[in-house]
């Protein structure tokens, strides 16, 4: 087999990857967006005579009811809009801030270095649940605060990641030929390192996003959370898991928008990682 | 492992089994295994007031007063007793011969020993002495007799004697082993004694024959901590555990259950009853027609029979109807949408006005049960929101600070099934329970009946605060919840207690 067509193939692979992650992603993202006009009133509806009815029972129900007798289906689609919210923006906010504090710790090391890596290594000495807790206490709840949250406790990872790499890379000979050739920090710092190490990053990227989705549910329970009635996914999943054994479509369904949706974003974040490498080492 | 260890580790092996079986063979009983869903810590009776610390501790400990599963009080160590000098004293005739788990006598100065610690500065470390507050001090006359001299007249005290705090307990042993061993090594006068306890795992007790009410039928009885009600339950299908206890079945699970055929559901009416009480000092919920007219617009019984799948009663005031002091002849007001509406245009509340419904975050059932009066506030025009706060802050600081919004969760289920536990807590002025009301008229009958030792004039002023809150709908009263158990069909003779307090002396397995 030539070299030629080995890579031929797998170029068509990478496409295929971004193809499905594209379509993915995108389907679920136009569900959630145009929710309101598939299903006005979102699921909102209580009907206690037709509880946990089993998908296809009525056609009015095709994923079938919940415990409330409220659409499954209504409520998967519009319990995205809270979900991809918290997912997408906790781990946006995330990133910014922990890759611009990993990349400038990491590069110009000394003294913001080690406040920002100690008071990293404070913040991770501390539970998550007792940082919620406190957080709740002081700012109180709410999904803006829930978001702020979660990027509070989660930059520090990325922060931590990126400047492990800074460190193995920023003695590199195309570092140090950049920098004696009078390239800006700046520049060197985004053009040259950060394509580098991004590839990492984008993993912990597409794990945290499933990670926070659900995450929103299990702090509804501490009171950080948005209203009940307004559905989401994790808390759908978690309201249907006393039902597992006998109605599992109530928790089964969110699951699967999950899954679809992790899945899209992990192809997609494989498909970006590789197209940013600078090495090429991935597609050879 | 050599070889040689190997060999002895099977022979050691074979031989405890061997004696076990013939352990078991010789008393032919049996041993049942109970899912309980919390580990109490400490089985010191004055540390606790976790209904699971009693499910297991019942079996271990008597009072003098014994109260089963029929809620009827009967002598316990006490044999009879007399209320002397207008009830402030109570004199008690002592059961002889009766022995604790360690060979202890039990006798009038282990009464004195355990009321004595309990007013005293242990009992001051734990939550049980307040219960109490109104035992002065304990006289030996001789014996087998003792005098409970009383600051004032308790009503209830007779009860309390037959649970929690008033647990007898040995004092020679306590003074020996220190409380710190006690807390981990119970001993009292009960059918069964403490084989070990792993904190987090379970607690084994096994038969105490020489109990005076007679040995046990059962020979060994386990308790296993599972908190995971999924898991309780799988384990109870796969035959692992022969009982699951409550709170730990939802009744969502319930059909789970009722579909297998080597297990069963068995309830009972239970203590716990569950209101949404009103914000009566601010807001539109401080003008009575408006909380009418909440009561009205909520189909109660329409959300037993579908969310609570029948395992509930509707309730009239807050109160179940085990509780001294429920009146059979006072009715829940009906579901009638029409008149709630009518109420809040009397009230002058625009529809859609937004109104809040404070609840805890981690009770599934109970969530379900919110969003349903939530969807019924909506019909009638008020738009509804549900806060979930953690069940710690909701407790000690949103409801006792009046921080709620115009509805907030309340869950109630006081043991000594009396309505005084509930109503003066609930109604009485600076109360941590009454954050919004000072009613002096309330207040009166509330004091009033604490003094009373007449139970007929006493049961006819509890029902008349009931009407009176009910009057004013100080509560949207909600139901009362049965206990729910899991049981195998292995378990015979197994009766259901409300307060799940559980003796299991008399229960068999196959």
């Amino acid at each position: 087999m030539s070299a030629t067509t080995t890579k031929a193939r797998f170029e068509r692979y990478k496409n295929l990857e971004f193809i499905l992650g594209a379509l993915l992603t995108g389907g679920i993202c136009l569900l959630v967006v145009f929710s309101d006009l598939l299903f006005p009133g979102g699921g909102e509806k209580i009907d206690l005579s037709a509880r946990l009815l089993a998908p296809f029972a009525s056609m009015d129900h095709p994923f079938g009811t919940d415990p409330l007798g409220r659409d499954v289906m209504a409520r998967v689609i519009a319990g995205g809009k809270i979900s991809l919210q918290v997912g997408l923006l906790s781990v946006a906010g995330a990133v910014v801030i922990g890759v611009s504090m990993g990349l400038i710790s990491g590069y110009y090391r000394g003294f913001w270095d080690m406040v920002v890596m100690r008071f990293a290594d404070v913040q991770l000495a501390l539970p998550f649940i007792l940082l919620a807790i406190t957080f709740i206490a002081i700012v109180g709840g709410g999904l803006t605060n829930m978001i702020i949250l979660l990027i509070i406790s989660q930059w520090v990872q990325y922060a931590r990641l990126v400047r492990g790499s800074v460190l193995a890379l920023r003695d590199r000979e195309f570092i140090q030929s950049a920098r004696a050739i009078g390239v800006k920090d700046i520049n060197i710092l985004f053009r040259h390192l950060l394509p580098n190490l991004i590839g990492p990053v984008i993993v912990l990227m597409t794990l945290n996003v499933a990670n926070n989705i659900l995450l929103e549910s299990s702090l509804t329970f501490l009171g950080l959370g948005v209203d009940p009635l307004t559905p989401s996914w994790g808390g759908i999943l978690a309201d249907g898991r006393t039902y597992l054994q006998n109605a599992w479509w109530v928790s089964v369904f969110p699951g699967l928008a999950i899954l679809v949706t992790v899945l899209g974003l992990n192809l997609l974040g494989d498909w970006l990682r590789d197209s940013l490498d600078p090495t090429g080492r991935t597609s050879r | 492992m050599n070889k040689k260890q190997r060999m002895r580790a099977a022979l050691t092996a074979l031989a405890l089994a061997g004696g076990l079986m013939a352990t078991a063979s010789a008393q032919a009983a049996g041993t049942l295994t109970v899912a309980s869903p919390q580990d109490p810590g400490s089985w010191d009776p004055v540390d606790t007031f976790l209904v699971n610390w009693a499910s297991v501790a019942t079996n271990i400990y008597d009072g003098l007063t014994y109260r089963g599963p029929n809620t009827e009080l009967v002598p316990g160590l006490a044999t009879s007793w007399e209320e002397l000098d207008n009830g402030t004293r109570i004199r008690f005739k002592l059961r002889e011969g009766v022995q604790f788990h360690n060979g202890e006598p039990f006798n009038a100065d282990a009464v004195k020993f355990t009321f004595d610690r309990l007013m005293g500065e242990e009992g001051k470390k734990g939550p049980q002495r307040s219960n109490y507050a109104a035992i002065d001090h304990v006289e030996v006359i001789d014996n087998y007799s003792v005098d409970f001299h009383l600051k004032a007249s308790d009503p209830v005290l007779l009860i309390k004697l037959a649970g929690y705090g008033a647990m007898i307990v040995p004092p020679t042993y306590i003074t020996e082993k220190g409380e710190d061993y006690f807390n981990a090594h119970p001993v009292g006068t009960g059918p069964f004694k403490l084989a070990s306890y792993e904190p987090k795992i379970g607690i084994k007790l096994e038969a105490f024959a020489d109990h005076w009410g007679g040995a046990p039928q059962l020979s060994n009885l386990n308790y296993r901590f599972i908190s995971e009600p999924s898991t309780a339950v799988a384990e109870l299908q796969s035959g692992r555990v022969d009982l699951v206890i409550p709170p730990t079945i939802p009744i969502g699970m319930i059909p789970t259950i009722e579909q297998d055929p080597n297990i069963d559901i068995v309830t009972t009416a239970s203590p716990t009853v569950y209101a949404l009480r009103f914000n009566t000092g601010n807001g539109i919920t401080a003008d009575e027609r408006v909380r009418k007219a909440m009561i009205y617009g909520v189909d109660r019984q329409a959300i037993i029979d579908s969310i609570l799948g029948g395992q509930a009663a509707p309730i009239a005031s807050f109160q179940g109807e085990l509780s001294f002091g429920h009146d059979p002849k006072m009715q829940p007001l009906p579901y009638d949408p029409n008149k709630a509406k009518q109420l809040l245009k009397e009230a002058g509340v625009a529809p859609g006005t937004k109104i809040q419904i404070d609840i805890r975050g981690n009770d599934a059932t109970f969530n379900e049960v919110s969003q349903a009066v939530a969807s019924y506030l909506q019909i009638i025009g008020l738009n509804a929101t549900l806060k979930p706060y953690e069940t710690n802050v909701m407790l000690n600081d949103i409801i006792p600070a009046g921080k709620t919004g115009e509805l907030f969760q309340q869950n109630w289920g006081g043991w000594t099934l009396d309505y005084d536990n509930t109503a003066y807590f609930m109604y009485h002025t600076g109360e941590k329970w009454n954050p919004y009301d000072s009613d002096a008229e309330l207040d009166l009958l509330l004091e009033s009946q604490r003094a009373i030792t007449d139970r007929a004039k006493r049961e006819e002023i509890l029902q008349s605060i009931a009407q009176y809150t009910a009057n004013q709908a100080l509560e949207m009263p909600l139901y009362n919840l049965n206990a729910i158990y899991g049981v195998s069909n292995r378990v015979h003779n197994f009766t259901p207690a409300p307060d799940s307090r559980l003796r299991l002396s008399d229960v068999t397995v196959d």
